[in-house]
């Protein structure tokens, strides 16, 4: 049992007890030991529910959305790219700051529940961090109220060098033929389900109607086809543009395992050599590069 | 085309529309038929879905029918019966059914019927008191009572006015919300009318469709009135894709409102979700 | 009682494709699924089970039914005629193989028959390979369900070290059989290997009636709070078989299909006007459950879930359908 987790279920309890806030969103033992889905509690008394390991992936910030209409104040635990989700939320104006206790983790990085159900729990040690957390570049989160971690100081995880390796991805479809590269992005997206997993939990879509939940306006058929999850894919790409946070989450959900987010990283990389450098809900003052223009933006359509 | 003894239930038949009758400012009654007559022969309470191909297809209500074609009642509100607002008679169709269990003609027979509609919700229950009107020795006393938003809003005013006062042993009484300038009948919502006219539960059955508000409010004043569940019967719409029991959607617990309904007594009802 | 060596089934495969398309699970983008088999490809038979249930066979993700054309008035459609392809499908599961019991249900009962269904299950051959080892996620046996046999397949396959038993349980088992007849061998006295023992196990009988009384219950506000309401549950699990029937227009012609469709989608039930009997991910998640363990039941007398354990392995929030027994279980009324 870790101090962090500990001090989780303390503070839970505090504010719960003391009706500072009526519900408090962190993260449970699930299953199997490699499942530490969310849990939402509004009960001092199951505090001991929370758990803080290595498992704790799922990216709390979107289920502000389901309690847009309450008035009521919830508390949630952010890691550095949970914290980086309520910045785009907030950027977005879809939830209210007032309405959100937000308990800050240094996050040591989290670990692939299906790399370790493969590994086996006997080698839980030997279970790898989880890819995004390799190129993570704020494992302190960017925003909270209070800040937790670990009791003597653990060292923490140290930003990724923000370069190494995080558009290797990318790299390695760019060097691909255009014939190699319809293989590769039919491959995958042949196997979409449209289950709309990655859309949901993803923060940066908000919308309050999506227009895939719409089969009647016609833009997307609902077979799954080709060119209709084609069409599903590219268009949720470029709706996130410029506004993805890189927590990797709709990848990790995906039940066929398709890689979104090199699909995602591609459009970053593009839009940092268009428009400069840019992270994605770091800075709550600073706008999108798709949410603004400058007088020298590159024209090259004169 | 594979052999025609094996008929695909999802697979309409081409029809047309032969003629249109504006029954309101948002609802037209389509008469359909096809090359061989009427598609077939509906219950009263049984549904049918209609489609234009390139559009799309939804299930509705039959109405009334003729010898060689039946009648849909469409009220305007959405993306289909928009595009069948806009068609112009001889324009033609998708039609497939029928589908339901329609009226338990049978165990409604030598009964008093109350038929008690709302707005458009009157089309499946005409279909029904024009089974009554046609088999009239089979049933007692008829007695109509409907309301609308406004005199405008009144579906089948020929019905309300001329036809159904003349038949035998019969009663209409028509309401509004909010009368207008030529307005001389009663003002007031059903369910009030309902308890103001205070049909008497003895011997009786009670049939009615309308707005889900209004619906609820009419059980409410039955109750009152001292009917009992399985004295009240209603007919119940859903998002229907296939209309026959296998897609799922229309389902009210382990019933598909497709295929075991859409006619429900309310005590059949209350041992049904809450989900509609 | 046949046997055959585990290095000749790729030729049994070949000589039953010789007269039909052979399904059978293989990697393809590091997940098993059954594909097509075409004589080479890499076979995951016997390793665990398939990512995705075989009811894409059947009852496709997409099906085309009828093609229009329209010209102002004048219309006429024509109908796709279901396929009529010869196929075996080889290396089903037992829970995989109930599921198919259970679309039945859905699809050739009750009044109507779907055709496009109907036709391809009538052309398939179902042969079902018995599980030695159960996943962690398994719970079969929680539904009565035998991992070492199969119900309703033409030939149930058992794997032994040196390849496969097999016996023709139908007589269109014992023609795919002959089929292969020289790469066959008599079993003699061979014994069948012991089934499966699952690790994960719910005590079900009992939650049908207990849910009939927890449609109002809170319960299900507490347990639909983590679900994203995405739909990866139903299409992996085998027994979702709801669909929606759209249209594709191009100009004046187009064609009517239908697809698979998620009941925790929010557009599910809604009406024409707005109206939508279930407008949040907790009217949709008891809808789901309720369908699985109650509904389905009251109507077909069976549960309609076969403890696959491919939505709780999916699930990107873990919701967990042996959990949401267990704790049905356990509320008080």
């Amino acid at each position: 049992m870790s101090s962090m987790q500990e001090q989780m279920r303390a503070r839970a309890r505090d504010l719960l007890t003391r009706g500072e806030v009526k519900m408090v969103i962190g993260w449970e033992k699930g299953t199997f030991w490699y499942l530490s889905p969310p849990v939402f509690i509004t009960d001092p008394g199951d505090c001991d529910r929370l758990v803080w390991d290595e498992f704790c992936t799922n990216n709390l910030a979107k289920y502000l959305l389901d309690y847009k209409l309450s008035e009521e104040k919830i508390a949630l635990f952010v890691k550095g790219c949970d914290a980086r989700g309520i910045v785009r939320l907030l950027q977005d104006n879809q939830i209210d700051r007032e309405k959100v206790y937000l308990i800050g983790i240094k996050c040591p990085g989290v670990k692939d529940g299906r790399q370790a159900a493969a590994l086996g729990e006997e080698r839980r040690s030997e279970v790898p961090l989880a890819e995004k957390c390799r190129y993570c570049t704020h494992p302190e989160p960017v925003i909270y109220d209070e800040l937790l971690q670990e009791d003597g100081g653990t060292a923490i995880r140290e930003a990724a060098d923000a370069q190494e390796g995080r558009f290797a991805g990318v790299a390695r479809v760019e060097a691909m033929s255009p014939d190699e590269r319809y293989a590769f992005w039919t491959g995958a997206y042949d196997r979409c389900l449209r289950c709309y997993a990655c859309r949901n939990i993803c923060p940066a879509c908000n919308c309050r109607e999506c227009i895939f939940d719409r089969s009647q306006s016609g833009w997307c058929g609902k077979q799954m086809s080709r060119s209709e999850n084609m069409f599903f894919a590219i268009t949720r790409a470029m709706h996130v543009a410029g506004r993805c946070i890189e927590c990797g989450e709709c990848e990790r959900v995906c039940p066929e395992g398709i890689p979104i987010m090199t699909l995602n990283k591609k459009i970053i990389k593009d839009l940092n050599e268009l428009f400069g450098e840019y992270e994605a809900g770091v800075n709550l003052e600073a706008r999108p590069p798709l949410g603004q223009y400058k007088l020298d933006d590159p024209e090259e359509f004169h | 085309m594979a052999e025609t003894a094996r008929v695909n239930p999802l697979v309409p038949r081409t029809g047309r529309i032969i003629k249109i009758v504006d029954e309101t400012p948002d609802v037209k009654t389509f008469h359909i038929t096809t090359d061989s007559g009427k598609p077939f022969t509906p219950l009263p309470g049984q549904l049918a879905m209609l489609s234009l191909l390139d559009v799309g297809e939804a299930m509705f209500s039959i109405t009334s029918q003729g010898p060689e074609h039946l009648e849909l009642a469409i009220k305007r509100v959405g993306m289909l019966t928009d595009a069948l607002h806009e068609a112009e008679e001889g324009q033609t169709v998708g039609i497939r059914g029928p589908y339901g269990n329609g009226f338990p003609v049978e165990e409604l027979k030598g009964k008093d019927l109350l038929f008690i509609g709302g707005g458009i919700g009157l089309a499946p229950v005409r279909s029904l008191i024009n089974y009554c009107i046609e088999h009239r020795q089979d049933y007692g006393h008829l007695w109509i009572i409907y309301g609308a938003r406004s005199p405008a809003d009144l579906c089948f005013k020929d019905d309300l006015f001329n036809n159904w006062p003349r038949v035998e042993n019969c009663r209409v009484d028509v309401t509004v919300d909010k009368g207008d300038a030529g307005w001389q009948g009663h003002e007031g919502f059903v369910p009030a009318f309902v308890e103001e006219l205070h049909p008497d539960p003895a011997g009786r059955v009670a049939i009615t469709c309308g707005p889900p508000i209004m619906i609820k409010f009419v059980l409410q004043s039955m109750e009152k009135l001292g009917y009992k569940d399985d004295q009240i019967i209603t007919t119940l719409e859903m998002r229907m894709k296939c209309g026959i029991g296998k897609c799922g959607r229309c389902n009210l617990g382990s019933c598909y409102v497709c295929l075991d309904g859409p006619v429900f007594t309310l005590a059949q009802l209350k041992q049904l979700p809450n989900e509609y | 009682m046949l046997k055959i060596a585990k290095e000749k089934l790729p030729e049994l495969l070949q000589a039953w494709a010789a007269g039909a398309k052979v399904f059978v699970p293989q990697e393809k983008g590091g997940v098993s699924v059954f594909l097509p088999w075409e004589g080479q490809g890499k076979l995951t038979l016997g390793e665990g089970n398939t990512l995705e249930p075989p009811k894409d066979l059947f009852f496709p993700r997409t099906e085309t039914m009828y093609r229009y054309q329209v010209q102002g008035k004048e219309a006429s459609l024509t109908e796709v005629p279901p396929l009529e392809e010869k196929r075996v499908l080889v290396g089903i599961r037992s829970c995989d193989a109930r599921s198919l019991l259970i679309m039945d249900d859905v699809f050739l009962t009750r009044g109507y028959v779907d055709e496009f269904y109907r036709q391809r299950r009538e052309n398939t051959r179902v042969v079902a390979l018995a599980c030695s080892e159960a996943s962690p996620t398994c719970f079969c046996t929680s539904f009565g369900i035998d991992p070492g046999r199969a119900e309703g397949v033409d030939v149930q396959m058992w794997p032994v070290a040196e390849g496969y038993l097999l016996e023709a349980l139908t007589p269109a088992g014992q023609e795919l059989l002959g089929q292969g007849s020289s790469l066959l061998q008599e079993a003699g006295s061979e014994n069948i290997p012991a089934a499966a023992r699952t690790s994960l196990a719910v005590e079900v009988s009992g939650v049908t009636e207990k849910l009939q009384g927890m449609f109002e219950h809170p319960y299900w506000t507490a347990v639909s709070r983590k679900c994203l309401g995405c739909g990866a549950c139903t299409y992996l699990c085998p027994t979702c078989h709801c669909f929606d029937i759209q249209g594709e227009n191009r100009g004046n012609s187009g064609y009517k299909f239908r697809c698979w469709d998620s009941c925790m989608f929010s557009e599910y039930t809604r009406m024409a006007g707005g109206h939508n009997p279930r407008p949040s991910k907790k009217e949709r998640l008891r809808n789901r459950f309720l369908h699985k363990l109650q509904y389905f039941p009251e109507r077909y007398g069976k549960f309609a879930c076969v403890g696959c354990g491919r939505c709780l392995d999916r699930c990107p929030v873990n919701v967990d359908i042996t959990r949401v027994i267990r704790e049905v279980k356990e509320v008080t009324l």
